[in-house]
């Protein structure tokens, strides 16, 4: 399963991506929702994306309005993974078409619940889990 | 002008630093802890993020500036980065690791306020950025692994 990690800081790619790939994705990043666009034209079977809001660009939240807009990403989940911790911004993205919403700072086990709750663990880890 | 009626504890501050880098850094562990007195630091680099608030009594930015040596802001980054504690940081991977704790910090004071808001990029500088009128709001002095760290707020009144 392929996911894209979307954030301007090389740091939060490299934790997120590495939450990720040990649960068995396999990585893409990119720094901003242009790139991350461009990404998923190549990628069309993108199982998911991450995204930060705050990012040069391409911001978070217009991203997740781009990708909403286009049938061909229909089955990509989105989640936000954000500092943004305001409720009405919560609401917005949620709104906009993302699927779930972490706030920053969060450990790997709760990127593992989400994406539970969500039903995309890649096979190998829920067999693990089961 | 916009009286500064928002109000962050020590206590509170300490609850989001703690949280930050048990979640980002310790592993789930609490390893910062509030310090008995303030630490002078040498070589100190510092970390902010602008909080743009909408109270109803008028737009007011406010500021969180986190403050350590750069020794101290190198360990962050190598952590962050699972780095060998003997390999090279680059000013770079510091201003984007130590500026991401800050934007964690930040962005976590700024839900304390109830009020439409907009949060900045993180600036990473071994200078703090305080040319315009910056009230002093809060600040708590911190040990990480024994080593020295501060958190503080400032704000700045906004003419409407």
């Amino acid at each position: 399963m392929k996911a894209i990690v979307i954030d301007d800081s090389r740091t939060m790619r490299r934790i997120i991506g590495s939450a990720l790939s040990q649960l068995g994705y396999d990585i893409f990043e990119a720094e901003h929702g242009v790139a991350a666009l461009q990404l998923l034209e190549e990628h069309p079977d993108t199982a998911l994306c991450t995204i930060d809001w705050n990012m040069p660009v391409m911001d978070g939240l217009t991203f997740v309005q781009e990708v909403r807009a286009a049938r061909k990403w229909r089955a990509t989940t989105l989640m936000m993974v954000t500092t943004e911790s305001e409720h009405g911004q919560i609401v917005r993205a949620l709104a906009a078409g993302a699927h779930e919403y972490l706030i920053k700072p969060f450990t790997p086990e709760a990127i593992m619940q989400k994406l539970d709750l969500l039903g995309i663990l890649p096979q190998t880890t829920v067999e693990k889990l089961a | 002008m916009n009286t500064l009626n928002i109000e962050v504890s020590k206590d509170q501050i300490l609850g989001i630093v703690q949280e930050v880098f048990a979640a980002m850094l310790d592993m789930g562990e609490t390893l910062i802890f509030e310090a008995t007195k303030p630490t002078d630091l040498v070589d100190s680099l510092h970390a902010w993020v602008d909080m743009k608030l909408n109270l109803a009594e008028g737009p007011l930015t406010a500021r969180a500036i986190l403050c350590t040596s750069e020794e101290t802001a190198q360990t962050i980054t190598r952590t962050l980065l699972m780095t060998d504690e003997d390999e090279d940081v680059s000013f770079a991977d510091l201003a984007d690791a130590f500026g991401e704790i800050a934007n964690m910090v930040g962005g976590n004071v700024k839900s304390l306020v109830r009020a439409p808001s907009e949060l900045s990029m993180p600036v990473v500088s071994k200078e703090k950025d305080m040319s315009h009128e910056w009230l002093f709001l809060q600040d708590l002095h911190l040990v990480w692994r024994s080593q020295p760290l501060s958190v503080s707020l400032w704000v700045q009144p906004t003419t409407n």
